[in-house]
């Protein structure tokens, strides 16, 4: 066998997580109308404020077209084929693990996301998202001694209603584009963080969304608000079964960062991404925005996009506070037919605000990664500063590696630098590494794990681990 | 998706677009016939149906549109048009004395042409006119359907042989009008040609000009792109180039003091084992916005790319720079870098850069960078620590990063003359 084709065939392992989970769900009729988008906040019990923002959104959702500029060349979704609402029967929220139906809970087990008390995770809560509904939250009562709030956001919205009014869709305006704009409308669950002033959250923070039914589409909304010279790391997970079918995630993801206070939002994305033909998988099209409001405030996104088979996602920055910073550091992996547009924008408003960029694109099979994104320098960012790194890799002369960034300064004290490049496993490498007794398995796996080395550094520990291990699994197993 | 098939795409649009400034221009121009007859009807059929540039087009979300409409009231400029003429000294001196010069005009007449310079026949012509454009997929840009729609004649040479006098081919411009010129160069296997373009505009002149090269096997064509306006003048100029086996291209072009000027560059590599090499410097004052918009395709293995491009940006003016490589599954061994470096010395001025790289084959080396800085402090402060006071410090250095540049252009000794032009304009 060829190194070429050893290489193919390391990148083609099967998709660990594609069980389903055989639980008794309800779930509401097929498609979107006002009417359903009322039933989902009747469902939820939800305060006036939140039923006019659903359907605000749900009219400007109308009158939007569905954006086509990636050119991601996926087949029309029907909206109104999709489910727009399913819950595990008896939805209520459990006061106590116990209560939780045991195939939940074992379905978390399987994928290595231990809810039950004797095997939590120590140090990480964990809020566990299946389909629509949040179904556990651990250490809420740890975190509850220091002021922090982490909750499932329908909770958020009957317990802290001030909160969720005052920040929810200001970072995300509900008609900021085509797919943020149903979530605002249709969003059934998902997280709410808030760290109050001066505290450093004491554990990681972490969600899990797990979407099980292959008809109903996962619109979960998370927010995040970080009060002045407070900390948190916040680590999210996905997986979902296969199915022939797409199955839609559209997600909104808002971070607030108020003055010194640091969000770092880590994400590891696996979904399922289809089979080596392109059937089935996750149309992944998510909007994630933070805001640094605050001088001296950072917000950090590092992810892990191995998942989807069509991932549209920008995780981006507004860089509004002085001196506040940016940072964006991403993995991408695609394979088969895979299609992946992903980037970041860095909206620098205030002086001195600082971002950088690094990005890390790996094709393989058929597949197309793109890099798309965009550094902006607004009049009154003085001396404010980008430095953006884009590297591609490329398995096979069949899988495409592209770059999009778009630069826009408007202010002569600040500096942008952008470098991008790509390349292949250089043969010569692996030689080397062989020719000292290094397998051929292990050696491509030490040579993407070099070539992804700066992002994973920025990951917390637990998760550095994981998308080790993810990368590995993906290239792991058949050497002949 | 195929010239007819977009513009069946674009028939929605047009609804939706003020295409009456543009039906009302296109009826006023003088009947299609000649030889470009074919051209001017799908030129104008094209812009019928596409009506002005959107800022939903991606080629055009940079620029401000407005200007652009202003071309729509210009009449077409021909053989009895008024044109600004200039003067020797206006132009910068040649390489050589043996110089063949050209003065581009609508309209123009032929000339005698020293040996190795033919005039291509109207039937040979037919092998070579659009057939760059259609082999870059040009041929739906706006631009080339402006020039399309307008160019009544083309200037088509060949040049055959080594040891050649340089070509110097200088576009006139006539106040108050669009003066379209259309030029074919065809360059045989193993020729070398030095090539001088000089783009003249004053007042509320405007060029749309339409250039397909033609480079043969190892042959190689150092290509120099000065265009300077003036007044309002606006250019819109579209270089498309076809290489053939081993061949080379090399084009330094520079830009300044225009309205709003945007210059295309379509290259393909055709059959691969080629050299592009592309060099731009644009310098931007007041309210003038200029666009540098770069295609390079590799068709094939082991072709070779170097690009720099270059912008100084001050008071209320817009910088743009647009660099698309395209690297298919064909191009194994491509080696490809492109740079795009900005001084933004204003704050009310702007800098667009987008550099987009394409890539599938997998055995390919492409990196590309963009920075966007004012001029470096320490750089200043170390020569006014030497006695350098701060505006000769900063001319200095502006020399220093334009001569980058202008160092390529085949002129005679006097570049320096170009460099105190650009910098005084500054």
């Amino acid at each position: 066998m060829t190194s070429q084709n050893v290489v193919e065939d390391l990148v083609s392992q099967p998709y660990k997580y594609g069980f389903v989970t055989d639980i008794e769900a309800e779930k509401i009729t097929k498609g979107i109308t006002e009417d359903v988008v009322r039933l989902i906040s009747s469902k939820k019990n939800e305060p006036e404020f939140l039923l006019d923002f659903r359907l605000k959104a749900y009219k400007q959702w109308l009158k939007m077209k569905e954006p086509n500029w990636a050119e991601l060349g996926y087949s029309k979704l029907d909206y109104q084929d999709i489910i727009y609402y399913s819950a595990p029967k008896s939805n209520q929220k459990k006061q106590s693990l116990d209560e939780v139906d045991p195939k939940l809970l074992e379905t978390f087990d399987k994928l290595g996301i231990p809810l039950s008390e004797q095997k939590r995770l120590s140090n990480v809560a964990v809020d566990a998202v299946f389909d629509s509904v949040s179904i556990a939250t651990t250490y809420k009562e740890q975190l509850a001694e220091q002021g922090v709030v982490f909750c499932s956001i329908s909770e958020a919205v009957n317990e802290y209603p001030d909160l969720v009014q005052k920040y929810l869709g200001t970072v995300v305006p509900l008609n900021d584009n085509f797919f943020a704009a149903l979530n605002s409308a249709v969003f059934s669950d998902g997280s709410f963080v808030y760290i109050p002033k001066g505290v450093e959250c004491p554990m990681d923070l972490s969600s899990y969304f797990r979407i099980n039914s292959g008809d109903v589409g996962q619109f979960e909304r998370t927010l995040i608000i970080a009060e002045d010279h407070s900390s948190v790391s916040y680590l999210e997970g996905c997986t979902a079964p296969m199915f022939d079918t797409n199955t839609l995630h559209a997600a909104v993801v808002e971070l607030v960062a108020l003055d010194e206070a640091s969000i770092k939002y880590s994400t590891v994305q696996n979904w399922y991404s289809g089979d080596e033909n392109g059937v089935g998988g996750i149309y992944n099209f998510v909007t994630k925005r933070g805001q640094c409001r605050g001088h001296r405030s950072k917000i950090s996104w590092s992810q892990v996009e191995t998942g989807s088979s069509i991932t549209w996602k920008y995780p981006s920055c507004v860089l509004q506070g002085k001196d506040s910073v940016g940072e964006f550091y991403s993995v991408a992996l695609t394979n088969n037919m895979q299609k992946a547009d992903t980037g970041t924008k860095m909206i620098h408003i205030g002086p001195g605000t600082r971002s950088t960029i690094v990005s890390k694109g790996i094709s393989a099979g058929n597949s197309s990664n793109s890099y798309r994104g965009l550094v902006q320098m607004g009049p009154k960012a003085v001396a404010a500063r980008n430095y953006s790194q884009c590297d591609s890799m490329l398995i096979g002369d069949k899988a495409a590696a592209n770059t999009y960034p778009y630069i826009r300064s408007q202010n002569a004290i600040s500096s942008i630098e952008h470098e991008a490049s790509t390349c292949r496993i250089s043969e010569d490498q692996l030689f080397y590494l062989q020719s000292r007794g290094i397998g051929f398995e292990e050696a491509v796996s030490m040579m993407v794990s070099g070539f992804c080395r700066d992002v994973f550094n920025q990951l917390p520990m637990e998760f550095a681990a994981e998308a080790d291990k993810l990368l590995a699994l993906k290239l792991e197993g058949s050497v002949g | 998706m195929s010239g007819l098939k977009k513009n069946l795409a674009l028939l929605s649009r047009v609804e939706l677009r003020m295409i009456s400034p543009s039906v009302n221009w296109i009826n006023s121009l003088p009947a299609p016939e000649g030889l470009l007859e074919s051209f001017q009807l799908r030129g104008r059929q094209s812009l019928q149906l596409a009506g002005l540039p959107a800022s939903s087009d991606e080629d055009w979300r940079f620029s401000d549109l407005e200007r652009i409409k202003l071309l729509f009231k210009l009449p077409l400029a021909s053989r009895a048009s008024k044109f600004s003429g200039f003067s020797e000294q206006q132009l910068p001196p040649s390489s050589s004395s043996d110089t063949v010069r050209f003065v581009v005009r609508p309209g123009m007449d032929s000339q005698s042409l020293p040996k190795g310079f033919s005039y291509i026949s109207s039937n040979e012509l037919n092998r070579f006119l659009g057939n760059a454009i259609d082999h870059s997929a040009a041929n739906d840009d706006w631009s080339v359907a402006l020039n399309n729609a307008c160019a009544g004649r083309v200037l088509a040479l060949r040049v055959n042989g080594t040891d050649l006098p340089s070509l110097e081919m200088v576009l006139d411009n006539a106040a108050g009008e669009l003066a379209a010129t259309r030029i074919v160069l065809v360059l045989e296997p193993k020729t070398h040609l030095d090539l001088q373009h000089i783009v003249l505009g004053n007042s509320d002149s405007s060029h749309s000009h339409l250039l397909e090269i033609y480079l043969g096997k190892e042959a190689s064509l150092n290509h120099g792109w000065l265009a300077l306006g003036g007044g309002d003048a606006t250019c819109v100029a579209d270089l498309v180039i076809q290489q053939d086996l081993r061949s080379e291209y090399a084009l330094t072009s520079v830009q300044a003091g225009w309205t709003l000027s945007r210059l295309h560059q379509h290259v393909v590599q055709l059959n691969g084992f080629a050299k592009t090499i592309l060099r731009g410097l644009q310098c931007t004052k007041a309210h003038e916005e200029i666009t540098t918009n770069s295609t390079v395709r590799f068709d094939g293995p082991e072709g070779c790319l170097e690009q720099l491009n270059k912008a100084v940006a001050i008071d209320s003016s817009h910088s743009i720079f647009m660099g698309n490589i395209d690297v298919p599954r064909v191009a194994q061994r491509t080696n490809a870098s492109q740079l795009s470096r900005n001084l933004l010395l204003s704050n009310k001025a702007r800098v667009d850069t987008k550099p987009q790289l394409t890539i599938v084959a997998d055995d390919v080396k492409c990196s590309h960078g963009a920075t966007v800085t004012q001029l470096q402090e320490e750089e200043l402060f170390y020569m006014q620590s030497r006695g350098i006071g701060s505006i000769d410090a900063t001319q200095l250095l502006l020399k220093g990063y334009c001569q980058d540049i202008i160092k390529y252009l085949q002129f005679n000794d006097d570049r320096s003359n170009i460099i105190d032009q650009l910098i005084g304009r500054l």
